[in-house]
């Protein structure tokens, strides 16, 4: 083997510029500040092959250089080549990764790489890149400035600084050689100590199981009957091994099992006197509505066991969602932990019932403020920099999936600084019977049928996944739990899987996710109550992975899927035929237990019963008092233009076009309704709508909500607020209200009382508050939670320095539209459209975007007081369809939900997206002072625009719901906001327009 | 002459406006299916058996190494037999995007210079590379064809409005010889222009500023056929604007299109009628 060096850097002249470059000179300027003249790069290839080095340099043009618009090399560095670079760079600095890591380019790379050189089988190719600075500040260091472009925790940066260049020293990085892994075989694991011994071996082992739980387990090994049939199966008969300690945390874990939302909670209301008791929060506040529901619609399909929840869509397809988060992944590696957050929900999706297709994505994240100046706890990125690499994660796999991106939202907060968020959805499609007659929603395994695993190979990369985020963030968070995704590998999966659907060769599918193989098919085995699995038939990255490795790797990009034993032959096929590895690992069977065999030797044999049943109930205390807080008082004089151009750039107002926009959020050709409308298609969308059966307008709405500083006040109002403004956007595109499903996922920091977490019992009554809102709403909107997911470790250290997170919850809505031809936007339409406010305004300051701005300027003191309420939600209801069905119509094609900002936000916006003024009047649109018409949150408003000629018939639709007229859209292009005879506004577009859309463009310029 | 054209539209490896791409033949009386690469390569389907090549939009293995690029080499290595066999029996081709991208790097586009030979010789003459602003971007542009043009795909087509959605769109040739030859022979057949000017005069050689080219493409090109006219790439979707109800303008009832049709009635969008071009050429011709 040897190993050869191919370099390629575009070429210079007229018209031809570095790109890649350029991108890296603008992020300097943007985010630090450094304006250098010119950043030049250099993309390199280290193969290791059989192959020789002259062979390669003859074909280099045939695969690595595009000679059109590249010069390359071949074992000589492109930054020692003088012609090519003819001045003397100030810096240059190489990026590769670190071994074990995934390398997409590489593997690409490889693939073309064997069809030049078909006998090249024991191949392998690394790929780095190289920037070369010129006309950097003397004083930029070359250290930072590498830590600024690179991850230590997965890449390498080799520096020739600023000597090394002038002397022509440059440094060259070298082909990343994995250490050797060493097979050991499985241990077993003495029980037998004492419970602080159990609790070192449950926190050194990072199993992330409480005494309790590990006492269950030492008293499953306690067991005669056990011990005896365990000595029948040749396995260890009184101690468990490391596979089997390693797959009951894995599955015990609070990630897979969410033991807070199945605990028994002793609730105390400290106001209210309420002393009770609550056995799970999830059975009885989010399950038992929907399944109540359940029983009074026939559109419900699947709910909460599937890895989405399904609802029939017409007679020949149905749909479904699911939202993921991946907060912890993206704390430590923003690029990575994103990407392998949305491909991950994308198979969620593909493990439906027997396999959905995806067609549509969300992304919902929270950040730290990306102009955050204060200081950053150790092990923690800039929230600019979290930003950056968690949306071209998201952009990668999104994009490269062929999935648009049709709906999401970005919320900062000082607090995400110690935890992103960041929520990926994706909604699925799937007939609703197979050609075999099947209905596509239910799973169909049986004992006998061959398991296998698709797609991706296991790895070192991905252990522990689970367990560690079901732990808080600490300096030492291993980089094993990091990975990076490969969207190309899984696209091609998930071509071969929709293919043996629809050839009727699945009879269970699931996804391989947190927990690995341990989680997959211990699940599925379920269904036939058994399976026995060899892991020794598993492919594997690397030679050397022990037994526990193989069964709880996370690596990414694979499905667990069984097929008849009839079947596996055209299933083979098919994969090959895919370029798709598939193997068979393991058989379902009857015999009551999860059997795991390494060859012939049996390493874990535990009963189905134990390990999906097993674990002990939580027993929770929770106690609420309300939070003192200074409540808002707004400042007696205020210049309401300029605190609407101030509103305006607010990071949590502002347009985040810049990043949408790199979201293809138009594959398929359905996407009716996109993230951004109007004139210059730059105003807000409120929610996705799609058409996905080309040629038919069927439609499907996306929205969501979200609202996680109400939270400082109460955390029911929170959630009350989430679930109101996705239906609010929703309604803005004309969805049908009465066939709407939700998804529920939490993000909460630890709500367990304990010496790290002294409140722990004021943050699970938070908890329990959110959660009996979010029942009250669901149940008077008629909107069942049919898939749902919780992430309840979301802080950042212990003691005085601790981070935690505002409890937020993300509600997701996917839902019916009859006729996507009829559907409204948020931009003016043109002079003449009236403009009616639909609901009323209160007095709810408290915790709005005003009171955080002005509370943070110094302007006001307080953010607390009245928070928006729902009072009356049957009756909401009753409005929305009233609305929708004016939409639907055809009579209403302007909408705009109000939320952050109040109705001064929304108007501005409507006239951003219309380029087009506006003069309304906020006299008579509610109880509250004009700041509380102005500026106030209240739920259930939607500003909406009606042609003159379509005013009348509007106001008839409407009778008996509440609707004010709020003025008119106008010729000119000002935008007048007047309270009876106050003028309170007077602005120009173009002023709003430059407000909205500055602050996160970050680019640093357009080339 | 066929009654109902038969359409190859290409699949796997990354490739992903598959569905749409389908669709689209489909509405306008053709006759498509979704087809594996491999198929073709291994031997078990025949492009012989189609009429019309449809190479979609994606990111075929992630755009590594250049968009198109491993794709591309698949195809010149393992089809080249039968993608010449099939141009010469004067069937038409289209790479939309990463397809585009696609028949640039196997040298089907632009393609050798008109004159004798004009089959395809598999050389690689013109690149896309990274768009300018160093982002890929989902974004509406207009286009305008050249009227002049041989391409069989764009006859009476003047001006359309359709997203683009790519990070390597920048078209490239080595030199301006190259270009002016490409002009003469009316092979620039598509281009950015500004929405404002004029319909039929919005074509200019000279550079249009971003976003009305969204990339930076020499001479604003969006789009070249081959000197046979047959095969023809672009780097926007037309197939995205199947239906008005996907222009960004529909909801304030100015979404362009034609009056009505057979397809969608007064539904459907401008991008239709360049798949109806090669499926009404491939009923007239073959």
């Amino acid at each position: 083997m040897v190993v050869t060096r191919v370099e390629v850097t575009p070429k210079q002249g007229e018209g031809m510029r570095d790109v890649r470059g350029d991108s890296v000179r603008r992020q300097l300027l943007s985010d630090h500040d450094i304006n250098a003249s010119d950043v030049r790069s250099i993309v390199g290839f280290l193969i290791q092959s059989e192959i020789s080095g002259e062979e390669i340099a003859q074909r280099a043009d045939d695969l690595f250089t595009d000679p059109i618009i590249e010069i390359g090399s071949t074992n000589q560095l492109a930054i020692s080549n003088s012609e090519i670079f003819t001045e003397t760079p100030d810096c240059v600095i190489t990026i590769g990764f670190k071994p074990g890591v995934t390398d997409n380019p590489g593997k690409a790379a490889l693939d073309g790489f064997q069809t030049i050189f078909p006998q090249a089988t024991n191949a392998e190719i690394s790929t780095y890149i190289t920037y070369a600075f010129y006309g950097l500040p003397s004083d930029c260091d070359s250290q930072w400035l590498a830590g600024t472009i690179h991850n230590g925790l997965i890449q390498r940066a080799i520096i020739s600084d600023s000597n090394a260049c002038q002397n022509g020293q440059w440094a060259e990085i070298e082909f990343p050689q994995r250490p050797p892994q060493v097979f050991t075989t499985p241990d077993n694991i003495n029980l037998e100590i004492s419970d602080e011994a159990l609790e070192e071996l449950s926190y050194k082992g990072l199993l992330a199981l409480n005494l309790e739980e590990m006492q269950t387990i030492q008293g499953h090994y306690r067991d005669e009957t056990t011990r005896n049939l365990r000595a029948a199966a040749g396995i260890s008969p009184d101690a468990p091994t490391d596979v089997e300690l390693e797959c009951l945390a894995q599955t015990w874990s609070e990630h897979c099992k969410h033991k807070i939302f199945a605990s028994k909670i002793h609730h105390i209301d400290t106001e209210t006197g309420e002393d009770s008791i609550i056995d799970s929060i999830f059975k009885t506040h989010i399950m038992n509505p929907t399944h109540d529901m359940q029983g009074e619609v026939d559109w419900l399909l699947s709910v909460f066991h599937d890895n989405s929840g399904v609802i029939a869509w017409d007679d020949e397809w149905s749909i479904c969602m699911k939202a993921e988060t991946h907060n912890s992944p993206s704390a430590l590696d923003p690029y990575g932990g994103a990407m392998t957050g949305i491909v991950g929900v994308n198979r969620d999706i593909l493990g439906t019932g027997l396999g959905a297709r995806p067609i549509a994505n969300t992304d919902v994240f929270c950040f730290g403020p990306p102009n955050w100046e204060g200081d950053l706890p150790d092990n923690l990125f800039h929230p600019s920099r979290v930003l950056r690499g968690v949306h071209a994660g998201v952009r990668v796999g999104g994009n490269e999936s062929g999935i648009p991106t049709v709906n999401g939202a970005i919320v900062f907060d000082d607090r995400y600084i110690g935890k992103p968020l960041v929520y990926c959805g994706t909604i699925g499609i799937m007939p609703r019977r197979l050609a075999d007659g099947r209905e596509s929603h239910i799973k169909t395994p049986e004992a006998g049928d061959i398991v296998y695993m698709v797609g991706g190979r296991v790895g070192y990369d991905g252990i522990h996944g689970a367990t560690f985020s079901s732990l808080e963030l600490t300096e030492e968070s291993p980089s094993s739990a990091v990975q990076i995704g490969d969207p190309i590998t899984q696209k091609k999966m998930v071509d071969m899987i929709l293919e043996a659907r629809d050839t009727g060769l699945i009879t269970c599918i699931t996804d391989n996710g947190a927990g690995g193989l341990s989680s997959s098919i211990g699940e599925m085995a379920e269904y036939t109550n058994g399976c026995e699995i060899d892991l020794a038939k598993v492919p594997l990255k690397q030679a050397g992975l022990s037994a526990w490795e193989i069964l709880v790797s996370e690596s990414q990009e694979r499905m667990t899927v069984a097929v008849k034993a009839e079947d596996c032959a055209a299933f083979d096929a098919l994969a090959a035929l895919h370029e798709v590895e598939a193997t068979a690992v393991a058989t379902f069977t009857s015999t009551g237990y999860f059997h795991v065999k390494y060859e012939d030797m049996t390493v874990a044999y535990l009963p189905i019963e134990f390990l999906h049943d097993g674990v002990p109930q939580l027993q929770l205390e929770s106690e609420w008092k309300t939070p003192q807080i200074k409540p808002f008082a707004p400042p007696t004089q205020s210049d309401h233009n300029d605190l609407l151009l101030r509103m305006l750039a607010r990071p949590n107002i502002t347009s985040k076009e810049t990043w949408v926009r790199q979201y293809d959020h138009e594959v398929i050709a359905q996407t009716v309704v996109k993230p951004f409308v109007g004139v210059e298609r730059d105003g807000p969308g409120d929610a996705g709508l799609i058409a996905p059966i080309h040629g038919n307008p069927h439609g499907i709405v996306v929205s969501c909500g979200i609202a996680p500083r109400y939270s400082d006040i109460d955390a029911g109002a929170m959630a009350a607020a989430a679930i109101d403004e996705a239906v609010r956007n929703a309604v803005c595109v004309g969805v049908d209200v009465d066939k709407i499903a939700g998804l529920d996922n939490f993000c909460w920091p630890d709500p367990i009382e304990s010496v790290k977490t002294p409140d722990g019992k004021f943050k699970l009554a938070q908890l329990v508050r959110a959660n009996r809102e979010l029942e009250r709403v669901c149940r008077a909107y008629r909107l069942p939670c049919v898939s749902g997911k919780d992430s309840m470790k979301n802080d950042y250290g212990s003691g005085e320095g601790k981070i935690s997170i505002p409890p937020t919850l993300l509600f997701s809505l996917f839902g019916d539209q009859p006729d996507v031809r009829f559907t409204a936007t948020s931009d003016l339409k043109g002079a003449g459209e009236r403009l009616y406010l639909v609901g009323s305004s209160k007095q709810e300051l408290g915790a709005s975007e005003i009171a955080y701005m002005l509370s943070e300027s110094g302007e006001a003191e307080g953010i607390g007081g009245e928070v928006p309420q729902l009072a009356n939600p049957e009756s909401q209801l009753n409005t929305y369809r009233a609305l929708s069905k004016t939409i639907q119509s055809g009579l209403v094609r302007t909408a705009h939900d109000c939320s952050e900002g109040g109705i001064a936000v929304a108007v501005a916006e409507m006239c951003i997206g219309g380029r087009c003024g506006a003069n309304i009047d906020l006299d008579g649109t509610g109880s509250g002072d004009v700041w509380g018409r102005m500026w106030g949150e209240s739920l259930g408003r939607i500003v909406v625009g009606v042609s003159a000629g379509n005013e009348a018939d509007f106001v008839e639709a409407m009778a008996g719901h509440s609707i004010t007229l709020l003025g008119i859209s106008t010729v000119g292009d000002t935008l007048i906001v007047s309270d009876g005879y106050d003028e309170l506004v007077e602005l120009d577009v173009d002023s709003l327009v430059t407000a909205w859309q500055g602050t996160l463009d970050l680019t640093g310029g357009v080339a | 002459m066929v009654d109902m054209p038969k359409v190859a539209v290409l699949f796997g490896f990354g490739i992903n406006c598959d569905h749409e791409t389908k669709a689209v033949f489909d509405l306008v009386g053709g006759q498509a299916t979704r087809v594996h690469v491999n198929h073709f390569i291994n031997g078990n389907r025949s492009l012989e058996e189609f009429q019309i090549l449809a190479v979609p939009g994606g990111f075929s293995f992630g755009d590594h190494l250049g968009s198109g690029r491993l794709l591309g080499n698949r195809m010149r290595f393992a089809l080249r037999e039968q993608l010449h066999a099939f141009v010469a029996a004067g069937k038409p081709i289209i790479g939309i995007c990463n397809g585009f991208q696609v028949l640039v790097k196997t040298g089907l586009l632009p393609g050798p210079a008109a004159g004798e030979d004009i089959l395809p010789d598999f050389v690689q003459r013109a690149s896309l590379t990274l768009n300018d602003s160093g982002r890929y971007e989902d974004r509406w542009v207009t286009l305008e064809f050249d009227s002049n043009s041989p391409c069989i795909w764009t006859k009476g087509i003047t001006r359309i409005d359709c997203p683009v959605r790519h990070g390597e769109g920048k078209f490239v040739l080595p030199s301006t010889t190259d270009f002016d030859m490409l002009a003469a022979n009316n092979q620039l057949t598509v281009r950015y222009v500004d929405p404002a000017t004029e319909k039929g005069k919005g074509i200019t050689d000279e550079l249009l500023p971003f976003p009305l080219s969204p990339n930076g493409s020499m001479r604003n090109i969006a789009g070249v056929c081959d000197a046979t006219g047959l095969v023809f790439g672009l780097m926007p979707h037309p197939e995205a604007i199947y239906a008005k109800w996907l222009h960004p303008d529909h909801t304030r009832n100015t979404a362009p299109g034609p009056e009505l049709t057979d397809a969608l009635g007064e539904w459907e969008g401008e991008g239709l009628q360049i798949f109806r071009n090669a499926v009404d050429y491939a009923k007239a011709n073959l």
